[in-house]
């Protein structure tokens, strides 16, 4: 871990208790995020790319146990109770949502709910905390933000909604943002636009970001680095530019075949992955993708391929794949 | 808000009207009278009687004497307590129900609000258990068991209490109100408890946890109001139920209150006094439902532009 590394994560796991046994959502990831940095975790629905998310922020569900270490500077975010990581959330590490319909309350006015978070975190007062809050609207670009504060959820759209997300999520200055699919509830027509001014803003207060997303779009507008998540595990982690490039592991290779691009618009259909995404269940003995794996080999499904790193293919990165030789051959 | 109250105020009297009209035909529909008694009258007597109190008239003339007299505040004198008008009726038993019925309320939503918020932060543990065994007591056992239980246990066993009646003070007022709250109690914090659970699965509730606010702003601040909403619609025609009296509180405790007339009046054919009580209680449900729209409208933001 250097110096400048803001969280690491060793061994994470998320299992959660069912009636009928245990399923295992997130199953031993290692990831590390310096400082100011966008890292971008990708997957499919279930691959438990969200629950990464809750379970550093204690958010798990009543039935949910995350295992591990996330190390924020230092502290281990899984270790603390809810009284020191509520000294953490909201102030230091904060979360902007999937849903903006329905991450506002409803019944409060939208300059009080921005304002909370210093008023609780930094002592301010009431009408200093509202000032705040209206100069933040301001930033994420509200139209005549003094008045807007003084609105109610309902009466904003969803794209702004999301504005008033970010604002509340970046005005303590935190130092990691956790993004959750920020913008797949929104119209396609201001998705980017709500992307560039988390980002950019993000930048202006050095705030590292992890952005859950199933849009390899999105991750290459924004991110510098990728994870990319199966089964609850790392396939694969590299550069930005390089996975999309030189993308090593299968999945990888078959989640970049199933995106559209537009130098390949008249391909007459897109690549698609065998089979159906894994969701839940129990302890996986070999790889999770194996059985959907059309390179598979009989390791695959008795022996948990390690997650390393193979800096011979080039920058930093890591993979989990017994198909990919450990060392330059 | 005022041209809303004064549009609420306007439907509620049309719904009134209708109220009355219905029940004065109704009532009047349904077999014998005030004074067809078991007890042999001579039909001349019978027929001064009637003519003495307008039943001898065409009903639809009667009834334009009722609309005429509602019109001047008068509801006409009891048939069955000669001397007394219905106006003097209500408004001798009216306080004594109002008073405990007040109490009762009053007493039952913080109680039942507070057991059912202590239930849903803490599910399953000790608290929820208990409150949801009181729950099952207070809706299965009814009055006319828990109150002469409650009357042996406090009143004639330990003497801290009167048995009943209303000259003890606060004293007479216990056991009552407890007897009449209780049911509601069991109510409340059912309720209560269930929209609190489901209201911290809400988004929102989440988005106030992520924010490190910690858990009592969050319930004060954040999942309160949500699940509060269902409660105060609850409330509002339960308080117009409760005030207006108990014939099984007002009989167990020897109370003086107008519970006892609703049954006897319609018993006993007191066509005058029957109309009178329905009048009371159909306005205050009236009333109280439109005092729970200002306080949901109050409470939400979406309900203000609605009306």
């Amino acid at each position: 871990m250097t110096a400048e590394t803001l969280l690491s994560l060793r061994g994470l796991t998320v299992r959660f208790r069912l009636p009928h046994g245990e399923t295992v959502a997130v199953d031993g990831i290692d990831l590390d995020l310096a400082a100011g940095e966008v890292l971008g975790i990708v997957g499919e629905s279930g691959s438990g790319k969200s629950q990464v998310l809750y379970s550093l922020m204690g958010l798990l569900a009543a039935n949910g146990r995350a295992g591990g270490q996330a190390l924020f500077e230092g502290v281990d975010l899984l270790s603390l109770s809810r009284r020191q990581l509520d000294t953490l959330r909201g102030q230091h590490i904060s979360m902007i949502f999937q849903d903006p319909m329905t991450s506002l309350n409803p019944y409060r006015r939208v300059g009080d709910q921005i304002a909370e978070g210093l008023i609780v975190h930094e002592g301010l007062s009431r009408s200093a905390a509202q000032a705040e809050a209206v100069r933040m609207l301001d930033r994420v670009r509200i139209p005549d933000a003094s008045n807007r504060a003084r609105r109610f959820p309902h009466e904003f759209s969803g794209g702004m909604r999301q504005r008033v997300m970010i604002a509340m999520a970046l005005l303590t200055r935190p130092k990691l943002l956790l993004a959750d699919e920020p913008t797949t509830a929104l119209d396609v027509t201001i998705q980017a636009q709500v992307l560039d001014l988390m980002a950019e803003l993000a930048r202006e207060t050095g705030t590292a970001i992890i952005l859950v997303t199933h849009d390899l779009g999105v991750v290459a507008r924004l991110c510098g680095r990728v994870a990319v998540l199966y089964g609850g595990r790392v396939m694969e982690e590299a550069g930005a530019q390089a996975l999309f490039s030189t993308p090593a592991h299968p999945y990888t290779r078959g989640l970049l075949d199933a995106m559209p691009r537009l130098e390949q618009a008249l391909t007459p259909r897109l690549g698609t992955i065998p089979g159906t995404p894994r969701s839940g269940g129990g302890d996986v003995i070999g790889c999770p993708f194996a059985p959907r794996c059309t390179e598979r080999i009989a390791r695959c499904t008795t022996e948990r391929p390690a997650f390393l790193e193979r800096s011979h293919l080039g920058g930093t990165r890591s993979a989990a794949c017994h198909l990919i030789p450990e060392v330059a051959e | 808000m005022l041209r809303f109250v004064g549009k609420r105020l306007w439907n509620g009297s049309l719904t009134l009207f209708a109220l009355v009209t219905l029940t004065f035909f109704v009532m009047r529909l349904a077999p014998g009278g005030p004074f067809s008694r078991n007890r042999k009258i001579s039909p001349e007597v019978q027929a001064n009687i009637e003519a003495a109190f307008h039943l001898d008239e065409p009903i639809w003339q009667q009834f334009g004497r009722f609309v005429w007299g509602l019109l001047h505040l008068d509801l006409g004198p009891s048939t069955r307590f000669r001397d007394y008008s219905v106006g003097d009726i209500i408004a001798s038993g009216l306080p004594y129900s109002l008073t405990i019925g007040a109490w009762a309320v009053l007493l039952a939503a913080f109680v039942g609000i507070a057991l059912g918020i202590a239930g849903a932060m803490r599910r399953n543990g000790f608290t929820d258990y208990a409150a949801g065994t009181v729950g099952v007591i207070g809706i299965a056992i009814p009055i006319f068991v828990i109150g002469p239980v409650l009357q042996v246990i406090f009143a004639v066993k330990l003497q801290w209490l009167p048995v009943g009646s209303w000259n003890d003070g606060w004293r007479s007022l216990v056991l009552p109100v407890v007897v009449l709250a209780l049911p509601n109690i069991a109510y409340i914090s059912r309720l209560t408890r269930a929209s609190m659970i489901e209201t911290m699965r809400e988004n929102y509730v989440r988005t106030a946890v992520a924010k490190g606010i910690g858990p009592t702003r969050t319930l004060m601040g954040h999942t309160l109001e949500g699940a509060l909403i269902p409660v105060i619609a609850y409330l509002g025609p339960a308080t117009a139920a409760i005030i207006t009296g108990s014939i099984l509180i007002e009989t167990i405790f020897a109370l003086p209150g107008i519970g006892r007339h609703f049954v006897d009046a319609a018993l006993n054919r007191d066509y005058p006094l029957v109309m009178g009580i329905t009048l009371l209680y159909g306005a205050l449900l009236i009333l109280f439902n439109i005092v729970t729209d200002l306080i949901r409208a109050w409470i939400d933001p979406r309900l203000r532009n609605a009306h």
